[in-house]
């Protein structure tokens, strides 16, 4: 007698059917399973810079900020520079979850997690160089009012302290919206991991179960939150911009650096965006979800906001020039043709010039070519913070109190690790949560197979 | 009691059985989605949600906090600093500005914890993974003699399956 089909047993079993899972969360769940030699490498080399850092650090930490190669008249250095570099990056989250969710822009939904990671992770390196500029570490709190014996409080109508909160609100409403964003994408995990990572997932997503009602709560959160980070994010780079600009140094004193900073933190945050995602999107098999399309569009920003910091750097001269105060266009004959020259045209050529190639349709969708753009753009922006700050300093109104500034070895170690920093607390990430928002893609997917079935959109 | 869950692809297929059951009376229901769809949502209730008050909350607080501090603080120490009043207001706008922000955000968050009632527990008996794959569902509570009803709306409007989860 012939055996009956493995069918009929099955049936007769009774075995539950495993349901079909979505092919959006095995593809984007694939990217904290398994094992990948470019992300082993890449963290290897991120902990060592970090190593390397913490030495220096210490180092100048013990020795004092002597090391640091300041000297008259140029106190701010290599970390204000990396400071406000790395606010800048920051400002790419923001924009593309925030701004962009309340323009209605659904390209955003495959960039926004990636965005939103490298903010917090930008936000919380560049938090740490007021300190590392500080020297004693241990007296940050001085930055903060609190009660003391003397009654001393913190003086309000200083721009740094404004900073201090813009920075602190910014990292706090970044990181929020991060968690918020993240915990149906977590429960999403939770559903399919065991063991001790099944564990971890449950607590963090919290009872997420995309009722109804928790997701009016979430989409109403998502609003409120975008709606706040909107004028906030505008509003951080403006103070940080202020920093500069509240003072009388020659090359400071300018009432368009609010907006200058702005669009060159938008700028340099999505060059940063591409530096990140093009490696993640290739060694992690990602290009069905982030597409030419989301490239192109990124280059379209970077674009435009080329476009805001080349008439900023004109209108810089062109005001310098039209004011008639010598000092102001001495400092700026100084940053084209003075000791710091090379950083001056690498932040034109690389911040204005190379971004015009993107006028060329094909190259805006040219991945390879975008990668070497935004790398060179980022390089661009760090030396535009470097000629705002350091040739500004080093020639104020005095020619007799010029001087020359070198950045140390320490401060280069310590710059090299902010970058080995960022890159490995991104790269933790990535094997732990998903990169890409994978509720919000299946939104989309859903909708357009919604649309398609003849459903009422 | 009874309790029926029902399986959909769709969310317009949701949204339109939601409305109907309502309108029928049966209100003791809760869909699962995937992801966020503003019809489902406004079907199951089409109140705003009260998230919108703790932002409010949040945001009155910190601006007053925000000039509450700076004044008391820059009174506490009287010091005039480049010209300006002691308790100048222009600069003030700034921190207080910020404060808004922060205090407006961080109630806006426990807010959704509130609303939302994310807390770590135990997930809703009727809960399947399938919701967080590519599934919706709709459960409904309702009388014994309703179920035929309710399950014959249900396959009406498109569930690929029903199940009575629970009879009582």
């Amino acid at each position: 007698m012939a055996p009956p089909p493995a069918s009929a047993i099955a049936d007769a079993m009774n075995v539950p059917s495993r349901p079909r899972d979505s092919q959006t969360n095995v593809d984007i769940m694939a990217v904290t399973k398994g094992f990948h030699w470019p992300w082993l490498v890449a963290f290897l080399l991120a902990v060592s810079g970090v190593a390397m850092a913490l030495a220096a650090l210490i180092y100048q930490t013990y020795e004092g900020l002597g090391v640091a190669g300041y000297q008259a008249p140029v106190f701010w250095g290599v970390y204000i520079i990396t400071f406000v570099f790395w606010i800048g990056i920051g400002h790419a989250g923001t924009l593309i979850s925030a701004i962009l969710f309340l323009f209605r822009a659904k390209w955003r939904n495959a960039i926004n997690r990636g965005a939103e990671t490298m903010t917090v992770f930008a936000v919380l390196t560049a938090a740490l160089f007021p300190l590392i500029h500080i020297g004693r570490l241990w007296k940050f709190y001085f930055l903060l009012p609190y009660p003391n014996q003397r009654y001393l409080w913190v003086n309000f109508k200083s721009p740094l302290l404004w900073d201090v909160f813009a920075i602190n609100t910014y990292l706090t409403i970044s990181v929020l919206f991060f968690i918020v964003g993240l915990i149906p994408d977590i429960a999403i995990a939770r559903d399919r991991a065991v063991g001790w990572k099944k564990a971890v997932y449950t607590v963090i997503a919290a009872g997420w179960q995309g009722t109804g009602k928790q997701w009016k709560a979430h989409s109403r959160t998502v609003l409120h939150l975008s709606g706040i980070a909107t004028p906030l994010v505008l509003s951080v780079h403006s103070i940080v911009s202020w920093d500069f600009a509240m003072s009388i140094v020659p090359g400071w004193h300018a009432t368009i650096f609010a907006p200058y900073f702005v669009a060159g933190a938008i700028f340099g945050g999505f060059a940063m965006v591409l530096v990140v995602m093009i490696p993640v999107r290739r060694i992690f098999r990602l290009e069905r979800y982030i597409t030419d399309y989301h490239f192109e569009n990124m280059s379209r920003f970077i674009l435009f906001t080329s476009l805001i910091c080349g008439y900023a750097y004109g209108a810089e001269y062109f005001i310098a020039w039209y004011s008639g105060v010598e000092p102001e266009q001495t400092s700026f004959w100084q940053r084209a043709f003075g000791p710091y020259w090379v950083s001056t045209w690498c932040m034109i050529i690389f911040n204005v010039v190379m971004p015009q190639l993107l006028w060329i349709k094909k190259l805006r969708t040219n991945i390879p070519f975008l990668f070497v753009l935004s790398f060179f753009i980022n390089l661009g922006m760090w030396f535009e913070r470097y000629v705002i700050i350091i040739t500004s300093l080093s020639r104020e109104y005095v020619p007799a109190a010029w001087g020359l500034y070198i950045p140390s070895a320490v401060e280069l170690m310590v710059l090299t690790g902010s970058f080995c920093w960022f890159s490995m607390f991104f790269l933790l990430f990535l094997k732990m949560f998903p990169i890409i928002a994978i509720t919000e893609v299946k939104e989309l997917e859903i909708h357009a197979r919604d649309h398609a079935h003849g459903g009422a959109h | 009691m009874a309790t029926l869950v029902s399986i959909y692809d769709m969310p317009s297929d949701v949204s339109v059985v939601v409305r109907k059951l309502k309108s029928r009376g049966f209100d003791d229901l809760t869909t699962y989605s995937p992801a966020p769809f503003e019809e489902i949502e406004e079907a199951e209730d089409p109140n705003p949600s009260g998230v919108r008050l703790f932002t409010l909350i949040g945001g009155l607080v910190g601006v007053v906090t925000g000039f509450g501090i700076q004044l008391w603080m820059s009174m506490d120490w009287p010091i005039k600093i480049a010209g300006k009043n002691i308790a100048a207001i222009p600069p003030m706008w700034i921190i207080g500005f910020e404060l808004t922000i922060l205090f407006g955000g961080i109630l806006t968050v426990i807010g959704l914890v509130i609303k939302a009632g994310l807390y770590p527990r135990k997930l809703d008996e009727h809960y399947s993974p399938r919701f967080s794959a590519e599934e919706f569902g709709v459960v409904v509570r309702c009388e014994q003699r309703d179920v035929a009803e309710v399950e014959s709306l249900m396959r009406g409007n498109n569930a690929k399956e029903v199940t009575l989860a629970a009879a009582h």
